[in-house]
């Protein structure tokens, strides 16, 4: 008996970045941008999206998809905060959004009234970089209580980002963070990583970050 | 633990691939894994023995290819159909 070959040479993630497709062009033919925000547990995603929501949601509806392992604590603070919608995802273990979930997710958000969808991914540095979600592109958050080697130790999502958001910056004084250093760090794996500085504790630096997310909101609407 | 997430994956498409013989015979499944895939390649083998050891296979393994990169991709499979050599 013979034991024969068959060449498959299909790609892992192929089905999954034809699901991403479809998100594209389910948010191309509403003119919505999405943005995919990503860190490590802890990094402040939660609380930034909490403090954008209260500033941007009175003259944009931002819809919210939110990835969370276990519980919908997330999801439930940014209900708190805004009255826009909230949708969910409880990942039940897995370590990230995957394309298919964000499909089915949107088929909850009324696109048509909708400036800007955020995606609050799984807290995870690793797993979230290989899964396209069909995103405008993906905002990396770290903060100044992290090393300022994150960058090189997790370069695939740095890589992946188009937009870095270093969070926490009110802590400066307290903790030995080189902010030059992890900007260097970052430039190192992507010249291109275009960031902001913020505290979405004081506030500082909030202003540029909103005025980006208009800029977002506005671009894809032209 | 992404690694189960593309096990599962390699697995629906080594199915899909296995011919009229099926997946029971497939006896090998060659996958290629690139260093910048953020693939952990022991993980991975680990999920894939695990899953190929199951129906609706039947005692596949798993064989990773190392390469430069970000490759991740089902290479080929090796299927004993039962017929006999050619």
């Amino acid at each position: 008996m013979a034991v024969r070959t068959i060449d498959v040479r299909e790609k892992v993630m192929a089905r999954n970045d034809e699901l991403a497709t479809e998100v594209r062009q389910r948010l191309a033919q509403h003119r919505v941008a999405a943005l995919n925000l990503v860190s490590a547990p802890g990094s402040g995603k939660t609380m930034l999206l909490e403090r954008t929501l209260e500033r941007l949601g009175g003259d944009l509806t931002l819809a919210v998809i939110t990835g969370d392992v276990q519980t919908q604590n997330d999801a439930d603070r940014l209900a708190r905060h805004t009255d826009q919608l909230v949708q969910a995802v409880v990942t039940g273990g897995a370590c990230h959004l995957d394309a298919r979930q964000v499909l089915t997710a949107l088929d909850a958000v009324d696109l048509a009234s909708t400036d800007l969808v955020f995606v609050e991914n799984v807290g995870n540095l690793v797993c979230p970089a290989s899964w396209d979600l069909g995103e405008t592109a993906k905002v990396v958050l770290f903060s100044v209580t992290e090393g300022e080697d994150k960058p090189l130790k997790y370069p695939k999502m740095f890589r992946q980002s188009r937009y870095a958001v270093l969070n926490k910056i009110d802590l400066l004084p307290h903790v030995p963070f080189d902010l030059d250093l992890a900007v260097r760090h970052a430039h190192t794996v992507n010249p291109a990583l275009e960031f902001f500085f913020t505290s979405a504790l004081t506030g500082e630096g909030l202003d540029d970050w909103c005025a980006f997310v208009r800029r977002c909101a506005r671009s894809a609407r032209n | 633990m992404h690694e189960l997430s593309l096990a599962n994956e390699i697995c629906r498409i080594a199915e899909a691939n296995a011919g009229p013989a099926g997946p029971a015979a497939v006896r090998q499944v060659a996958v290629e894994v690139g260093d910048q895939s953020g693939v952990e390649p022991e993980s991975l083998t680990f999920c894939l023995e695990v899953l190929l050891s199951q129906p609706p296979f039947g005692s596949a393994t798993p064989r990773l290819i190392r390469q430069p990169g970000d490759v991740l991709r089902v290479s080929y499979l090796e299927v004993d159909d039962g017929r006999p050599d050619d």
